[in-house]
């Protein structure tokens, strides 16, 4: 009999690009802050899940057992689930399903990320991920790959840079609010955007999130112990996962269908049939500007190349009708990958049950969708959460 | 058949020849920068005690695992550089399976005054008998060349 599953803590650690904390110091100051958030002791906690990325950010193999005891995991159970930049939103998925199943009444989610320890760069790390026959003897770079993928998704839709660019002017300027905020600027403008340094055409450096150490956390309880913490849950309302072929080269990039197919998983345990209607806010992996609206398409929340549209008329601003990105994203938090959980689903219980300050949307929202991408333009990975 | 054939020349079957190469900066963290910045100027270690459960961490650490809570900076404490052998090996084989020329002993210190304990090399005067029990101190580099690393501790040696 499956339990429902609500979020009662949460936390989160500043975010920068070196930080002189160990990935087990910052697992312990996000696993901490979300203890004290719902008011619970170790012991009260059954299971861990750890989520963290691939070993070669921090540089340590099995980082997953090295950061354990950082995460309230020494003497529990635990374990980790990665898989790249999804990481962020399957932790929680890999939360909910410890307690919904059964097995733990309350399972303690810790997401760790420390890119600055692989030097001088962290792009070194990337360079193991391809097919090491067929793609890594050319050197390839993620940024060359992802100009490639935005390329293609703006000859499609006909889109202008500056439309893509006003979504990296929307977070810097939304994460102004964020305590943990690594890149935010109350007055960055599009021109900033379009004349920063040209990358790899037609990327450019602020159309990036910045690599970033850091940690978050959340804690998921069981229906049958909720009251205990709190009297107003947000509970888990759907989940969904999908990986397409590692083949990126056979598939046409302009549209994220893995992505649409984790989400349509996730609304139809959610009960949700019209998420554009249902749905009052999202927050979708934006590690750069136009991945942010290839991913609202892919969440199904407007029409394929509609989303620029609506980010020009102001739709998906803090207090429009479907906020985007209301903690600042990776644009502008930043991306400590697996970490950037904070940003994805933190957020979402933070807005739904009040909790998120300066960054509060104004119309009071009930249900919340995020989601995280990774791999090689295949991974997907999407949580809902609803008051 | 691929699986039945017996493979001889690992570089036989069509390849591309690569690496993972990589470079790291692992930063000391917290505790470990307060840690080794004390152990490069002085000839003690330090520790850190549990505000809780009164266990005494070494090497020092931020936050207490068992009850998770942090360490306030009022509970950092000197200890004395000197331990316990609990278990040692002698190694005669190095990683590549070749003779060493020189075996080295390694073992866990139980360091005084603390309930924690680190890998350490161990030098006696009598390096067959049984080193477990044996009580220790640390010998460091010389002040001026220590580095604040753990390299600064050059090995353990019978008191």
């Amino acid at each position: 009999m499956k339990k429902d599953v609500a979020v009662i803590g949460g936390g989160m650690t500043i975010f920068r690009r070196r930080l002189k904390e160990t990935g087990k110091e910052l697992s312990f100051l996000a696993a901490k802050m979300a203890m004290e958030d719902a008011g619970i002791q170790k012991d009260d906690i059954d299971m861990i899940v750890m989520g963290t990325a691939p070993d070669a950010f921090d540089g340590i193999h099995m980082k997953g057992e090295n950061l354990l005891d950082g995460a309230a995991g020494a003497g529990k159970p635990y374990v980790r689930v990665f898989n790249g930049g999804g990481t962020g939103v399957f932790a929680p998925i890999a939360g909910w399903w410890h307690v919904a199943s059964g097995v733990a009444d309350v399972c303690l989610v810790v997401a760790e990320e420390k890119m600055g320890s692989c030097y001088p760069h962290p792009q070194t790390a990337f360079q193991h991920i391809w097919d090491p026959v067929l793609d890594r003897p050319l050197h390839p770079n993620l940024v060359w790959l992802f100009a490639m993928e935005m390329n293609r998704y703006m000859t499609v839709h006909g889109i202008k840079k500056e439309d893509i660019a006003r979504v990296a002017v929307k977070n810097k300027r939304n994460a102004v609010g964020h305590p943990c905020a690594q890149l935010a600027d109350p007055n960055i403008t599009v021109d900033d955007v379009l004349n920063s340094e040209m990358m790899a055409w037609p990327v450019q450096r602020l159309d990036i999130s910045p690599p970033s150490d850091g940690a978050a956390a959340l804690l998921f309880c069981s229906e049958d112990v909720v009251r205990q913490y709190t009297d107003d849950p947000v509970w888990v309302g759907g989940v969904g996962w999908n990986i397409d072929s590692t083949m990126w080269t056979n598939r046409d990039l302009y549209f994220p269908r893995y992505v649409a197919h984790a989400a349509k998983m996730a609304y139809k345990m959610a009960g949700i049939v019209n998420p554009r209607k249902e749905i009052d806010f999202a927050e979708p992996y934006d590690p750069f500007d136009y991945k942010e609206l290839h991913h609202m398409e892919g969440l199904l929340l407007c029409d394929k190349g509609e989303a620029p549209i609506l980010t020009r008329e102001g739709v998906t601003q803090r207090d429009g009708d479907m906020p985007i990105c209301p903690s600042g994203g990776l644009l502008g938090v930043g991306n400590p990958i697996a970490a950037t959980m904070g940003q994805k689903v933190c957020e979402l219980y933070w807005q739904l049950a009040g909790k998120a300050g300066k960054r509060q949307i104004p119309t009071n929202p009930r249900v919340g969708v995020g989601q995280a991408w990774g791999d090689i333009m295949q991974m997907a990975t999407v949580m809902v959460l609803k008051r | 058949m691929t699986f039945t054939e017996k493979q001889t020349d690992p570089t036989a079957p069509t390849h591309w020849r690569g690496n993972m190469q990589a470079d790291y900066l692992y930063p000391n963290g917290v505790a470990g920068d307060k840690f080794f910045k004390h152990l490069k100027n002085n000839d003690n270690f330090l520790a850190t005690v549990c505000p809780d459960c009164e266990k005494i961490f070494f090497p020092p650490r931020l936050y207490c695992e068992d009850c998770f809570v942090e360490i306030p900076g009022e509970n950092w404490i000197e200890v004395p550089a000197t331990g316990t052998v609990r278990l040692f090996t002698t190694a005669t084989i190095n990683a590549h399976g070749k003779k060493m020329e020189t075996s080295k002993t390694i073992g866990l210190i139980d360091i005084d005054k603390t309930d924690g304990a680190m890998l350490g090399i161990i030098k006696s005067s009598e390096m067959d008998k049984d080193l477990l029990g044996l009580k220790v101190k640390a010998i460091l580099r010389p002040r001026e060349q220590r580095e604040g690393t753990i390299k600064d501790i050059l090995y353990f040696e019978e008191i």
